[in-house]
């Protein structure tokens, strides 16, 4: 299959926005051609300011000289995969990380949410919703505060709301924005449950939303604030309701 | 007409080889014991018989006159022989007691004073008995009456334990039926085993053939059949998920553009905006289309089942709908243990279906009730006709009765993936006419309990 040519910006002048918002950067990985640059004139139509790149070594590259706010990344990429991008990504970097993808198989799903992915989306995505999660995300990436409580404690854990950070003995724990913000919501309940639905209603502002999402990521804040992840003291699972953490 | 199962045709079969065979066996015995020991006794009687009758012949060739009583109460005969005489067509006995002489047979009588010693037997007052004839001399004939009553009782116990022996012996046979039926049912059984756990998912089941020998061919031909089976699934799988890809991919581009052309729309001339418009529809349309075609091409994989609070589900399908969440009564239990996704698909396009067909949702009621739980979506419409209600959850049929339900939205496969999830759940899809006019459609979910 023989792909023309294709001349970015030149031919598509983004609209003027209506937002009044800061311009939003937005990096997009995706190999196929034609979905990147349909991906970057939709979103540019909406007012982010978008680079599109067809690897993901130059995703890793980019992302590394001039940092975007969020990052949408194909699974099935030549080189370097999705997953392996995620986790690269992950290691220097807590931006939001939003999977586009045509596979919907749960293996997929998990796998990419495990690697550090922050949302799993199924192609096609319309722009609409592609917009609402792109907004969800930066709100909880920019509202971290939800109180001006200095600091929690949960046994040996620290978080501190307002600082964003999380320490356990004392030591700092590297989380992403998501995991601070699911962090943040279940230690504003401190020993009460919240569903899984709630989880997702107050942390990805979704209505109805896929469970798995919840799971991945109290999965993945285990491995960082638990000493064993496998028989968890503070997030703790119960059992056909949701999660708490507790003291 | 029932046919008995396998197994209780070879312990039937068992049992009455096994009776069939100890009867005979019984029967053959009974007749040779009878036999040898009704012969031997008779050949003792006899011997006895003419001894006796030699003593009284000589009795009487000694004397002119002899006193016959006391020549027969001279013979010593024991309990069970009594000895008679007849004499010139007088009866003779040891006792005065002549009743015995009744036991004797007329036949046998003649063939007496014909000359010919006989014997017979006969049933006297009851018991088998043995009459010996022995003629002595002219008009002279010793008779001798010999009970069988010991030997009949040794027969009669000897028909007992045969008979008890022939009865423990089919029982035998039975078990041993019993026991063959299960050591033959068992590699049956192995194989409903594995059928069974391939049916439900196991596609890794398999016989081993080193197991039965004998059943080598079975093995095989039923493995290599679980193979081409699990072969074809995977590649249909595998199908699936390749053309999903394919689709979506491409569905990606067009949507996106789509947006970018309806974003644009107020700045293009009035022909194009409306073309352009016609492929947003059309494009928004082919992407639903290409959703719940994926979704019926998996909605055969079993519900995942979890505690779901189905009416915070249906007021959020409502939410999103615009529809007013005051239509959703439940009551019972809030908590149902259902595939959350595939309800939330059910309730979705139930909901869509009221829109479209329906004149809009105006309640949603959720029951839970001994474990079923029912989901009633009623809508103010035209109702369904008869001959629809039979096909409306078939795919691809859109209101083909009536013209007013002939819309161009939806797929036509709404209806049909609300009928495979209830499948999914073991459970049924069903349109019934709503009392006061509409339709209400109805899905029951049976074990919503946990």
């Amino acid at each position: 299959m023989t792909v023309p040519p294709i001349r970015p910006p030149a031919l598509a002048a983004p609209l003027p926005t209506s937002h009044d918002e800061v311009v939003s950067a937005v990096l997009v990985i995706e190999d196929d051609d034609r979905i990147r640059l349909s991906l970057v004139l939709a979103l540019e139509d909406e007012g982010y300011a978008v680079s599109g790149v067809p690897t993901a070594e130059e995703g890793l590259e980019l992302q590394r000289r001039s940092p975007a706010d969020t990052v949408l990344v194909d699974l099935m990429l030549p080189g370097i995969d999705g997953f392996e991008c995620i986790r690269q990504m992950r290691r220097t970097d807590d931006v939001p990380i939003v999977v586009i993808s045509a596979r919907d198989d749960t293996h997929d799903i998990v796998a990419a949410l495990e690697a550090g992915a922050d949302d799993y989306l199924v192609k096609p995505v319309a722009v609409k919703e592609l917009t609402a999660r792109l907004r969800a995300l930066r709100r909880r990436a920019r509202a971290v505060t939800p109180e001006a409580v200095p600091v929690l404690r949960f046994g040996e854990l620290e978080i501190l709301p307002e600082a964003g950070e999380v320490r356990r003995r004392g030591e700092p724990v590297a989380v992403t924005r998501t995991e601070f913000q699911l962090l943040c919501e279940l230690a504003d309940h401190p020993g009460r449950v919240l569903s899984r639905q709630q989880l997702l209603q107050r942390v990805w502002e979704y209505d109805g939303g896929d469970e798995r999402l919840v799971d991945v990521h109290v999965g993945r804040l285990r491995q960082k604030i638990e000493d064993d992840s496998a028989a968890p003291q503070h997030l703790v699972t119960v059992r056909g309701l949701g999660y708490k953490l507790q003291r | 007409m029932i046919r008995a199962g396998l197994r209780a045709r070879v312990i039937a079969g068992f049992a009455a080889g096994a009776l069939a065979l100890s009867a005979t066996m019984a029967f053959a015995s009974y007749e040779i014991v009878r036999h040898s020991l009704l012969g031997e006794r008779e050949s003792t009687a006899i011997r006895a018989a003419y001894y006796d009758a030699a003593v009284i012949r000589a009795g009487i060739v000694a004397t002119a006159d002899p006193d016959l009583v006391a020549l027969l109460r001279a013979l010593d005969t024991g309990e069970n022989r009594r000895a008679l005489l007849h004499r010139d067509g007088e009866w003779f006995a040891r006792s005065a007691d002549l009743g015995t002489t009744s036991a004797v047979p007329a036949a046998l009588q003649e063939q007496a004073r014909s000359g010919r010693a006989s014997v017979q037997r006969v049933r006297a007052d009851g018991a088998p008995t043995l009459v010996v004839a022995v003629p002595i001399a002219t008009d002279t004939v010793f008779y001798e009456v010999d009970s069988l009553a010991e030997l009949d009782h040794t027969l009669r116990v000897l028909t007992i334990v045969l008979t008890a022996v022939a009865i423990a012996t089919a029982l035998a046979g039975a078990g041993l039926g019993l026991y063959a039926s299960r050591y033959v049912m068992r590699p049956l059984v192995r194989v409903a085993q594995a059928a069974q756990d391939i049916a439900t998912g196991a596609s890794d089941a398999r016989l081993d053939p080193a197991q039965e020998p004998d059943l080598g061919r079975l093995t095989s031909s039923f493995n290599a059949m679980v193979d081409e089976l699990s072969a074809r699934l995977e590649r249909d799988r595998r199908f699936a998920a390749d053309v999903s890809h394919e689709l979506r991919s491409p569905l990606q581009t067009l949507s996106a553009a789509a947006s970018v052309l309806t974003r644009r729309r107020a700045h293009l001339d009035e022909r194009t905006a409306t073309a352009a418009g016609l492929v947003a529809d059309e494009i928004a349309r082919f992407q639903q289309l290409v959703n719940d075609l994926i979704t019926l091409a998996r909605s055969d994989r079993a519900a995942q089942r979890a505690p779901v609070d189905v009416a915070g589900l249906a007021r959020s399908a409502c939410r999103e709908r615009g529809l007013p969440e005051s239509i959703v009564h439940a009551e019972g239990e809030p908590s149902w243990t259902v595939d959350r996704r595939r309800i939330g698909q059910v309730l979705g396009n139930l909901l869509d279906n009221a829109t479209a067909y329906g004149g809009g949702a105006v309640a949603i009621r959720l029951t839970l009730d001994d474990g079923l739980g029912r989901i009633e979506v009623d809508d103010e419409g035209p109702g369904v006709s008869p001959e629809d209600k039979a096909e409306i959850f078939d795919r691809f049929v859109r209101g083909r009765a009536a013209g007013t339900r002939g819309g161009t939205d939806g797929t036509g496969l709404g209806l049909a993936i609300v009928a495979q999830h209830a499948l999914a759940h073991g459970g049924t899809a069903t349109v019934l006419d709503r009392p006061g006019g509409g339709a209400r459609f109805r899905v029951d979910l049976p074990g919503s309990t946990a």
